[in-house]
This record gives C-alpha cells, structure tokens and sequence, in this order.
C-alpha cells in the first residue's frame, strides 16, 4: 500500500532528523572532547545497524539452508550488502573520531580491528556470491560461509581482547560508556534506533532489487526455451 | 566550537555513504525493470 | 560403513594420491621457504628480534602456504567429475570432509616438520626446551587451519577465480586462529618459556566450534 509506505518512511525521516538534531544540540557537552564527542552518537547508531542486519543475515542463512525458499536467500544478500555499508560508515566515523580526539587516525585496539576483520569477511561474502553463477548452488554455499563468518565473530572480538589486554594499546572507547549522563543515554538510544531503521529501509529496497533480478532470470530462462523449442519446431531434423 | 569540521565531515560522511548506496540500488533496481520490460516486450511479440 | 571408516578410506585415496607425485608438498614446502626468506629481508633476524617477531612470521608463512595447499582439496575434484561420484558413493558428507580435513592436516604437517627446524636455524632461535609443546601449539592451529581450509576449498570449487577466492575467504575467518597461536608460539620463545594456558584453550575452542559447525553443514557443502 503506497499511502502507508509513504507515511512510514515519512515518520522515520522525522525520526532520523530528531535523532540526529538531538545529538547536535540536545545532547550536553562532554567534558574533554566537547563537540567531536557527539560523532559517538552516529558512530555507535553504524553499529547497531550493522549487527542488526548480520544477525538478521545469519538467520536468513539458515532459513534457506532448511527450507530453501528464494525469499531467504534475498533476504541474506541484502541484510549483508546493506550491513557492509552500515560497517563502512562505522569505521569512516571512528577514524573521523579518533584523529582529533586523540591525534592518531587509526588503532588496533580490540572493537575497531574486529569491526574491520568483519568488514573484510562480508565483503568477501559478496565477492564470492558474484563469483557463482547457477542461483541454486550460490545460495547454498554463500549461506554456509555466512554462518561460518557469523560464528567467527564473537571470536575474532575475543581474540582481538585477549590480545589488547597483553599489548594494551589507547583504550578509545572505553571513555564514553563508562557513567553516561542520563540524557546522553536517551540521545544515544534515539540514534541507534534511527540507524536501525534507515538500515531497515535500505534493506526493503535492496531485497525489492535482488526479488526483481531473480524475477528477471526466470523470465530469461522462459524465453530462452520458448526460442529454442520455436526454431527447433521451424526447422525440423534432417531426413537421413 | 572546536573540531567542528570533524564533526561535520563525520556526518556528511555517513549520510553520503548510505545515500549514495540507496542511489547505487535505485539505479540497479530502474535498470533492471527495464530489462524487464524490453523482455516481456520481446515475449509478447514473439 | 561407519563414519570412521570411510574418512579413513578417503583418507587414504588422497594420500595415495598425493604421493604418486608428491608435488603439491614440495611446491607447499619451497614457497613456505620463500616467504621465511622474504621476510629476513624485511628486519634484522638477530636472536632478540627473531624472538618477537618470528612467531608471527612462522605463522603468516604456515597460513599462506598452508592456503594455497588447500585448494586441490576439492579442486581437484572438478577436474574429472570425481565429486559426483564421491557423492553417490553410500557414505556421508561428513565422512568426505573428514578423510579430506585428515589428508590436509598431514600435507601441513609434513611441510612444517620442514620449516620449524630451517625457522629454528635461520633465525637462531633455539627449540629443545620446548619441542613438546611447541608441537601441541602447532598441531592445534594445524587443524584450525585444515577444517576450515578444507570447507572453504569446497566452496571455492564451484566458483570461478578459485585460486585467489580460497586465501580470500579463509584468512579473514582464520585471524582468531593467527593471534592465538602466534602468541602461544611467543610465550614458548620467550625467555623464560611458559605455555600460555589461555591461547591454547582458546585455539582448542576454535576448532572445535569449527570442527562442529563442519559437521552440520557437510551436507550442504558437497551436494548437487
């Protein structure tokens, strides 16, 4: 229904202008960072999104590993396409963070190493379902690596940790979350909600793309039938 | 207020980045409804 | 036929294989050779600098090395169709995957049986204090490297560009693996050495969540 379309992305554009006005001006200052700090907002939203979308692709992962239904399939490409964007504005923000907030651009410090190994891990999930030609094999097999990537994670942010706490390194983010002023949470838990749903959005249409390209295939696939059976019936065999 | 451009990179960054992604997406999806269409065109007359 | 029994035969088809022309372990053997040396060029291998960086070394070279020993796994399947007939053959995927995970755990095996000692020598880096357990950190992240190599060279094989998909696709997921046995490998190098109980723990953790996960989609990684 488009008037309800319309009106739910309507409400969540509003929503997205809210959150973002309040990280800009509702939120209070903080005390060593001042106005740089408020990034934290956007870049903690990237990373709701972005572990929203992957779970969501883990579960669709599943779905067609078990019931081989196309819509599964849709939804895990578009969930992890649309959770590498939410990932490459996650780290975008950090770096854009971390330069002015604590001189350097980049460190390899636990959550910021473990985002980019993901982010290297879905990209690939991508490189390697374009690599694949027939739809049903390519389903199958980018599912099972889906899972495989879904279930690496959690150690990758482990190991990463286990590490970090040997060779310590600049602590980046540990600041923020400890004793948050209350408003500060409210203002952060506006953002996250936000990202999840421009993700959300992003997520309807790239699933309307992958529905239409397999609607696409099958319509190649009738007409190419059609032409062969058509020029076999006007040229029968040859007589021997 | 300080570092202001930082702030205000990091958020056109963002908005960029999913912006031009929804773009990216729009334009496959317009592309391939006209594959679409110029093969059912073809289907219809054949 | 059990599970065990048919791994151990499919084990034994692709050693016997292997061994016909042993060249997949010698060209896995020199390039690992090749990356050691490549990277003496990149710092002063003195006894002091060899210890804290040449864990890392050992391992990046294991990982390449052992990444592009893994693709005939299933590669060389597509060749003759022989995976079809694997398929029909009235044993589980599992056991497939099994016999094959086994063969690619000794390949790597044997090649690192190679490289430790030369490592050792080039680098002046003395073992004998902790061959044991050095050989316990090893074989573990071995068969961190074998089950996941040997999966991801299952899925590369129907994919086109193979041979730069499988290292693609395997390192990022093998990074865990890499900080944990690299570490463990340095505490064992460090003066004085201890085996850093938490590492190994956690390359234990890692491949039996992998080893598991295996086991639960093996089906799905051989079928039509």
């Amino acid at each position: 229904m488009p008037k309800t379309r319309v009106l739910v992305q309507i409400l969540a554009l509003a929503l997205v202008f809210f959150a973002g006005y309040a990280a800009l001006f509702i939120a209070p200052d903080e005390r060593t960072m001042h106005e740089i700090q408020r990034i934290f907002y956007f870049h903690l939203g990237c990373w709701t999104a972005m572990f929203a979308a992957l779970t969501l692709a883990f579960a669709a992962n599943i779905g067609w590993l078990l019931q081989r239904k196309p819509h599964w399939d849709w939804l895990g490409v578009s969930s992890i396409e649309v959770g590498v964007v939410c990932c490459t504005a996650g780290l975008l923000t950090g770096i854009l963070w971390g330069k002015p907030a604590w001189g350097i651009w980049w460190t390899w410090d636990a959550r910021l190493t473990t985002c980019f190994v993901l982010w290297l891990l879905y990209v690939s999930y991508l490189i390697l379902r374009g690599l694949i030609e027939e739809p049903g094999r390519r389903a199958t097999l980018s599912a099972v690596f889906g899972i495989f990537a879904f279930l690496d994670a959690p150690l990758v942010y482990a190991s990463n940790r286990l590490w970090r706490t040997q060779h310590p390194a600049p602590v980046l983010f540990g600041g923020p979350n400890s004793g948050l002023d209350p408003i500060m949470v409210r203002v952060l838990m506006i953002s996250m909600l936000a990202m999840v749903i421009v993700m959300g959005m992003m997520l309807i249409e790239r699933y309307r793309l992958e529905r239409l390209r397999s609607e696409l295939d099958e319509l190649r696939v009738a007409y190419q039938t059609r032409s062969v059976r058509e020029s076999s019936a006007r040229s029968p065999a040859p007589r021997s | 207020m300080r570092n202001f451009h930082f702030l205000f990179a990091a958020w056109m960054a963002v908005w960029a980045v999913f912006f031009l992604y929804q773009l990216s997406v729009a334009g496959r999806i317009s592309r391939l409804r006209e594959e679409v269409e110029r093969l059912k065109q073809q289907m219809g007359e054949g | 036929m059990t599970t065990a029994r048919a791994a151990a035969l499919v084990l034994a088809k692709e050693l016997r294989l292997e061994f016909r022309t042993r060249e997949l372990l010698n060209a896995t053997i020199v390039f690992a050779l090749v990356v050691v040396v490549l990277f003496s060029f990149s710092f002063d291998p003195t006894s002091a600098e060899s210890r804290r960086l040449g864990p890392g070394l050992l391992w990046i070279a294991f990982l390449f090395s052992g990444s592009l020993m893994l693709h005939p796994s299933f590669g060389r399947e597509q060749v003759n169709q022989t995976l079809d007939a694997l398929r029909m053959a009235p044993i589980s995927s599992f056991a497939v995957l099994l016999g094959k995970m086994l063969a690619n755990f000794l390949f790597l095996s044997a090649a690192e049986l190679v490289l430790v000692p030369v490592f050792a020598v080039l680098y002046n880096v003395s073992l004998e204090a902790v061959v044991g357990r050095l050989a316990l950190v090893i074989a573990l992240g071995t068969v961190g490297l074998s089950v996941t190599g040997t999966v991801f060279s299952a899925i590369a094989a129907h994919a086109r560009m193979r041979e730069l998909l499988l290292p693609l696709l395997l390192l990022p997921i093998l990074t865990p693996l890499l900080i944990a046995a690299v570490e463990a490998t340095a505490s064992l190098l460090a003066l004085p050495p201890t085996l850093d109980r938490a590492w190994l723990a956690f390359l234990l953790g890692f491949d039996i969540v992998f080893l598991t996960a295996s086991w639960l989609l093996s089906d799905f990684l051989l079928e039509e």
